[in-house]
């Protein structure tokens, strides 16, 4: 049996194959997955906030997208993944609400970009992404292949492999 | 600023002003639904941002959600959660229409909105009289996904500092004659500053 873990709201965690890591029902949320495919090793995060304001105290790396892509790379590295095979794949940050002030950019689109942009200042390259859009995405994680699943509830369920 | 615990005498406050104050929301629902409207004595969560997606049923759950914000000297998140089956139903008895219901169209759309906005107002009348205060609700926003991903944009600003928050729900349905009853859920999401305006602390 292939263990299922869930990642929460906030949270990040750390498998190796065969496992799946899935995130569940992420709105303006991004879900960020980095994996080292030689040993099968890898991370998914659900986080809410593009970054810490400045001046609060972080209780939990999980829930900014910068603090939560740093923790999850020094977590693998702690077990046995090497730096230069790290790849990452992002997905989520949608805008669920349809708004008129179409000039300011929501959070979700400030999540995805601050995604992009970690990844960036940590060399590690980013092999694909489905952000944006207005609706829902629930992310499956396979340990084994590095894939992700994205589903839908447009059309059913859509299955997108990232 | 984040959340204190509450005392069993706030908890109780909290309690017994949401409940007349949803207790009008449900009687304006039963007033556009043409039939009574049961009401649970609701429930005051204190909850970790982790628990919140369970605590509307689940994350994958495909449901109608219209979120607005309370505004005035109280400021908080109002949520109606309704499944797709109940937002369905709602559609058809107030469009009067017959069987499934597109939930995408922009009648639909800008019905649910209009169900959130008087249920919302009832709400916050009750509320804001109880407390002598005027208290207003924003525009409703509506979105029609999975819960969790209609949820985590009204969690954003809740849980930018703290990581637990105060949440208060109850469930109405309508009456039952066989499977085609009403139900959804009704949630406050208080903020931390007005949890002290609310309970006078």
């Amino acid at each position: 049996m292939i263990f299922r873990e869930r990642v929460g709201i906030s949270q990040f965690r750390v498998a190796q194959a065969p496992a799946l890591l899935v995130a569940h029902g992420l709105g303006s949320c991004v879900g960020i997955a980095l994996y080292d495919p030689r040993p099968r090793l890898g991370a998914l995060a659900h986080t809410l906030l593009p970054a810490l304001r400045s001046g609060l105290e972080n209780s939990r790396p999980g829930k900014f997208v910068d603090t939560a892509i740093c923790a999850m790379v020094e977590e693998l590295l702690g077990r046995g993944a090497k730096r230069e095979r790290l790849r990452a794949k992002v997905a989520g940050g949608a805008n669920m609400f349809e708004q008129n002030f179409a000039t300011d950019e929501g959070v979700g689109a400030r999540n995805a970009r601050s995604a992009r942009e970690t990844l960036a200042r940590l060399d590690i390259p980013l092999l694909a992404e489905d952000t944006g859009g207005s609706h829902g995405r629930t992310l499956e994680f396979d340990l084994a292949t590095g894939a992700i699943q994205v589903r839908t509830i447009r059309g059913g369920a859509t299955l997108l492999t990232l | 600023m984040t959340y204190s615990p509450l005392t069993e005498e706030q908890r109780d406050a909290l309690k017994e002003i949401s409940n007349i104050g949803m207790g009008h929301a449900a009687t304006a629902l039963s007033q556009l639904l043409g039939e009574t409207v049961y009401l649970r004595v609701p429930r005051v969560t204190e909850t970790d941002i982790i628990q919140v997606p369970d605590l509307f049923g689940g994350a994958d759950q495909v449901v109608a959600g219209i979120t607005l914000q309370m505004l005035g000297e109280a400021r908080g998140n109002i949520l109606l959660i309704f499944p797709r089956e109940s937002a369905n139903r709602l559609l058809g008895r107030l469009l009067r229409r017959e069987g499934e219901t597109p939930v995408f169209d922009e009648l639909s759309t800008s019905t649910l909105k209009e169900v959130g906005n008087i249920l919302a107002s009832a709400f916050l009348n009750a509320l804001g009289s109880l407390l002598g205060m005027t208290l207003i609700p924003s525009v409703p926003l509506l979105a029609y996904d999975m819960v969790g991903a209609v949820i985590d944009y009204v969690l954003v600003e809740l849980f930018q500092s703290g990581d637990r928050a105060i949440l208060v729900e109850t469930e109405f349905h309508g009456e039952d004659p066989g499977q085609e009853v009403v139900q959804g859920h009704f949630f406050l999401l208080p903020e931390p500053e007005t949890l002290e305006v609310l309970l006078g602390r």
